[in-house]
């Protein structure tokens, strides 16, 4: 090899480049020449500056496959017999194995082979609490009679039965071939079955708890009685003829075709009246119930009335004021407010004069956050120093149940009632005082003692107002209200006497929301 | 280990019907090998060892237990200087003489497995006897030499090659069909029926074609023919027969055939009508033409109905006719237990190569499985 890169070129007469390492021989050629697959137009056009695709991948052998060598190499199988140990005859089979699994591993499909438990008894035991001809001597709640005799025989046979079969009972009740005059029944074996069992665990020591005992009992019950009465359902139900199922199904077209007319007839009266007067059409609504047909009917209406107040189980109606006609909701029961006092649940009446169409929604809101407000303000400041000679403030309850804002609400109103009877008097009293002035100048006489009597009373009158409310209430804000009470409570005797003659109308009115 | 379908014994499985044997590994959707039952054989003493017609076709075996057949061959279909039979199966197999040969033939030349190396799993009707159970264990045992050997039930295996644990099975074979409630995989004993309404179809519909439009059809099998004309429709047909076969062709290989002929023309153009006997509705339904081995062509009109008819329902004017598919059904669903009969009914399985019979579901599908006070409403709603 004495002939270098060098001496090629140069023979060659190709340009030397000394930069052209070993690595890019292959690579020179092509930035000169135009490349096969592109036309000259464009190669003239694009210049050397050609897209790498038309990069030669040179075409190659194809490769030799690679064999999976070590771990990954294909796992090896081997046929090998086995031994099922739920088998109890050493039967050997051959199964195909991984080579890798142990031979000698228990047989994975052998914990199939599951077994009921089973009851076996003696024959002492059999003579003491099986023999039913014992037990006849004894009759329970004339259940004996439904009883079918059982000889120790038969019991044996319907256990080895049951054990052979595994408990498929129609099976046992095929292969059992009982001598006719028995009369034996699929039930008389379920029930001599579930019965011997209960009486062998309930007559022998038991090893674990009492509770444990009681619900293994309870799994072996059998109610002969009403398997039986299931059965005749059963029959009866497929001995229906063909007619009577044409007329069930009729039935039931009938029925759905009513409903239906019945819930169209509702949509297009409802429509109308909503249309023309604006109201519900008052139609009780339709029960949706497509699992029992006869529940549709608006008979049925009655009948769900009748049955809501029996319990507190059963709903009241829903509150919810949407949709539901208020001419339906509003004939509350008794019963039903009864029902709310109990649980306690408010209801927010709708005011009569609210429109019934436009649903009355009322958002869910915290009472506390509704306490009422002083609206008037040219008042306010009144009514505001009017509740801190009480020691209370309007705005804070702290307890703002809904008696307490209840009373708030009446205090604010008689409040404002009375300061604007106060205004009233004042301005009367002013009038009079003005007369009396112009009385006194043409009489020539001062009236310095009447005003003294009317400032007292007053003061008096806020006095009562509050009183009386403060009776009535009841939670936190009644602690202020008491204390204010006791306080204001010596001026009581002496102004009365005044009230009487100069407030009388305010007087009366306050009485009135006393009662 | 994937343990759905339990382990991989590669064992075989074997089902011998009236008119084939089947056999296959288990866990296979289809068998294997399918031979016909029906068997060629030379009536012992065999002084001289009669060749076989066609030397190349069929396989002997002695058959050593009984000297009552000398030789028997398998497929009868060339076979006809032999006496032939029948799986000779009346409901179940009745004689066990063919049995080792047949199974033989399936298994190492069909099959070309050792016996020796795989379990067994043979069926059986569920009406089958004791001895023949002990028979065909002995059969395995003593000439198969198998490892372990089973016996299964058809309607079983039938029920839960369908998927079902519990099922009301119908199986339509060449001879016998059966009604087999199965319930967690246990046949219901006293539920089980069977009829031979097949084999009647058969005799019915050879005296039918005895006597179509007045012309006794002849039922020579291909074999037998030498030529034959094209001809019009319901013309004499022109045909001349292999006369040196005619003459060695034994009586039962004849029967034989013609009941094959037979069989095609039911496959063929049967039809199972689907609301019982309307003579309006069957005139309206097309007719169908055929044609016979010997050129005689024919259309076939209410004839092919009559057939069907006679499988699924009562007819008044045949006092022969054995119990018919619906009674069956409702005989085997009367008998179970009441709480039973609504799954049974919801989950039949048909089966067997009668139900191919065109038109088989049909009756099922419009609810006319009614009989005695079984209601529509539950049977014939779901017939896959």
């Amino acid at each position: 090899m004495a002939v270098s890169a060098a001496d090629v070129r140069s023979a060659l007469s190709l340009p030397d480049s000394s930069a052209a390492g070993p690595s890019n021989p292959r690579k020179q050629p092509s930035m000169t020449r135009k490349p096969e697959g592109i036309s000259r137009e464009l190669y003239s056009l694009i210049g050397p500056s050609q897209p790498s695709l038309a990069a030669q991948a040179k075409p190659r052998l194809k490769q030799k496959p690679k064999f999976a060598t070590g771990a990954s190499a294909a796992t090896k199988w081997s046929l090998r017999s086995f031994n099922n140990s739920a088998r109890k005859d050493g039967l050997q089979l051959k199964h195909w194995a991984k080579a890798s699994e142990d031979p000698e591993t228990e047989y994975p499909f052998a914990k199939y082979n599951t077994q009921n438990p089973t009851y076996t008894y003696s024959q002492d035991e059999y003579n003491r609490f099986l023999d039913t001809a014992n037990r006849s001597a004894t009759p329970k709640d004339g259940k004996i009679e439904i009883e079918k005799y059982w000889t120790k025989e038969l019991t044996d046979k319907l256990f080895k039965l049951y054990q052979e079969y595994d408990g498929r009972w129609h099976v046992i009740w095929d292969r059992a071939d009982f001598p006719p005059d028995a009369g034996f029944d699929l039930e008389d074996l379920k029930h001599r079955y579930y019965s011997v069992c209960r009486k062998l665990i309930r007559n022998r020591p038991w090893p674990g708890d009492e509770a444990s005992r009681v619900t293994l009992i309870n799994s072996l019950q059998f109610d002969l009685e009403r398997e039986q009465m299931r059965k005749r359902y059963l029959v009866s139900l497929e001995s229906r003829t063909s007619e009577q199922l044409a007329e069930e199904e009729a039935l039931y077209l009938e029925v759905r075709r009513l409903e239906q007319t019945e819930r169209r007839f509702k949509h297009e009266r409802e429509e109308l009246m909503r249309t023309l007067a604006g109201m519900d059409s008052g139609l009780p609504h339709l029960v949706e119930d497509n699992g029992a047909p006869l529940g549709i009917l608006p008979e049925s209406r009655g009948l769900n009335k009748k049955r809501k107040p029996t319990g507190m189980d059963t709903e009241p109606p829903t509150p919810s004021g949407a949709g539901s006609s208020p001419s339906v909701k509003r004939p509350q029961s008794t019963k039903s407010a009864a029902y709310d006092a109990q649980h306690c649940i408010i209801r927010t009446e709708l005011s009569s004069n609210t429109p019934a169409t436009k649903a009355a929604h009322q958002p869910a809101y915290a009472r506390s956050s509704k306490i009422p407000y002083l609206k008037n303000n040219a008042m306010q400041p009144k009514i505001l120093q009017c509740f801190a000679e009480m020691g209370l403030s309007p705005s804070r309850l702290v307890m703002p149940t809904k008696e307490n804002v209840h009373q708030l609400d009446g205090l604010l109103e008689a409040v404002t009632a009375m300061l604007d009877t106060k205004k009233h008097l004042d301005k009367v009293e002013y009038d009079i005082q003005v007369a009396k002035k112009q009385l006194a100048m043409r009489n020539g006489e001062g009236v310095e003692e009447g005003e003294d009597t009317v400032k007292n009373e007053d003061a008096m009158d806020v006095d009562q107002g509050t009183e009386t409310e403060g009776n009535e209430g009841r939670g936190a804000s009644v602690v202020s209200i008491r204390s204010a009470r006791s306080r204001k409570k010596t001026h009581r005797s002496m102004s009365i006497s005044s009230v009487d003659t100069t407030a009388t109308s305010v007087s009366t009115r306050k009485r009135q929301k006393r009662g | 280990m994937v343990n759905y379908g339990g382990d991989e014994v590669s064992a075989l499985v074997v089902d011998i019907g009236t008119s084939s044997l089947r056999a296959g590994y288990a866990g296979d959707d289809t068998p294997k090998s399918i031979i016909p039952t029906s068997f060629g054989y030379t009536p012992a003493p065999p002084e001289a060892d009669v060749p076989m017609a066609d030397g190349t076709e069929g396989e002997g075996q002695a058959s050593t237990t009984k000297p009552k057949y000398a030789n028997i061959y398998i497929r009868s279909e060339r076979t006809l200087n032999m006496a032939a039979r029948d799986g000779n199966w009346e409901s179940y197999i009745h004689d066990f003489n063919p049995i080792p040969p047949l199974i033989r033939h399936a298994l190492e030349n069909v099959m070309r497995v050792d016996p020796t190396e795989h379990p067994i799993l043979v069926t059986e009707p569920a009406w089958n006897t004791p001895e023949n159970r002990e028979r065909m264990a002995e059969i395995m045992f003593e000439e198969f030499n198998v490892p372990a050997f089973y016996i299964a039930n058809t309607g079983v295996l039938n029920a839960f090659a369908a998927g079902k644990g519990s099922a009301l099975v119908i199986d339509i074979g060449q001879s016998v069909a059966s009604v087999t409630p199965v319930v967690d995989g246990f046949v219901l004993r006293k539920g089980l029926s069977h009829s031979p309404i097949p084999k009647f179809i058969q005799s019915l519909t050879k005296s039918l074609l005895s006597n179509h439009r007045n012309v006794n059809i002849d039922l020579w099998p291909h074999q037998l023919i030498a030529s034959k004309m094209p001809v019009d429709l319901h013309q004499a047909p022109h045909y001349t027969l292999r006369t040196e076969r005619v003459e060695r062709t034994t009586k039962s290989w004849k029967d034989w055939a013609e009941q094959k002929e037979i069989e095609e023309w039911i496959q063929s153009i049967a039809q199972v009508p689907e609301q019982g006997w309307n003579d309006q509705v069957v005139a309206r339904m097309p007719a169908k033409a055929y044609e016979f081995p010997t050129g005689y062509s024919a259309v076939f009109g209410a004839e092919r109905y009559q057939v069907g008819e006679h499988m699924f329902f009562n007819n008044p004017q045949n006092a022969s006719q054995p119990k018919i598919i619906m009674a069956l059904v409702s005989d085997a669903l009367r008998t179970c237990d009441p709480e039973l009969r609504g799954v049974l009914a919801s989950n039949v399985v048909l089966t067997g190569g009668g139900s191919l019979l065109t038109g088989v579901p049909g009756p099922a599908k419009h609810g006319t499985w009614k009989d005695g006070n079984i209601g529509k409403a539950i049977v014939g709603q779901r017939c896959k």
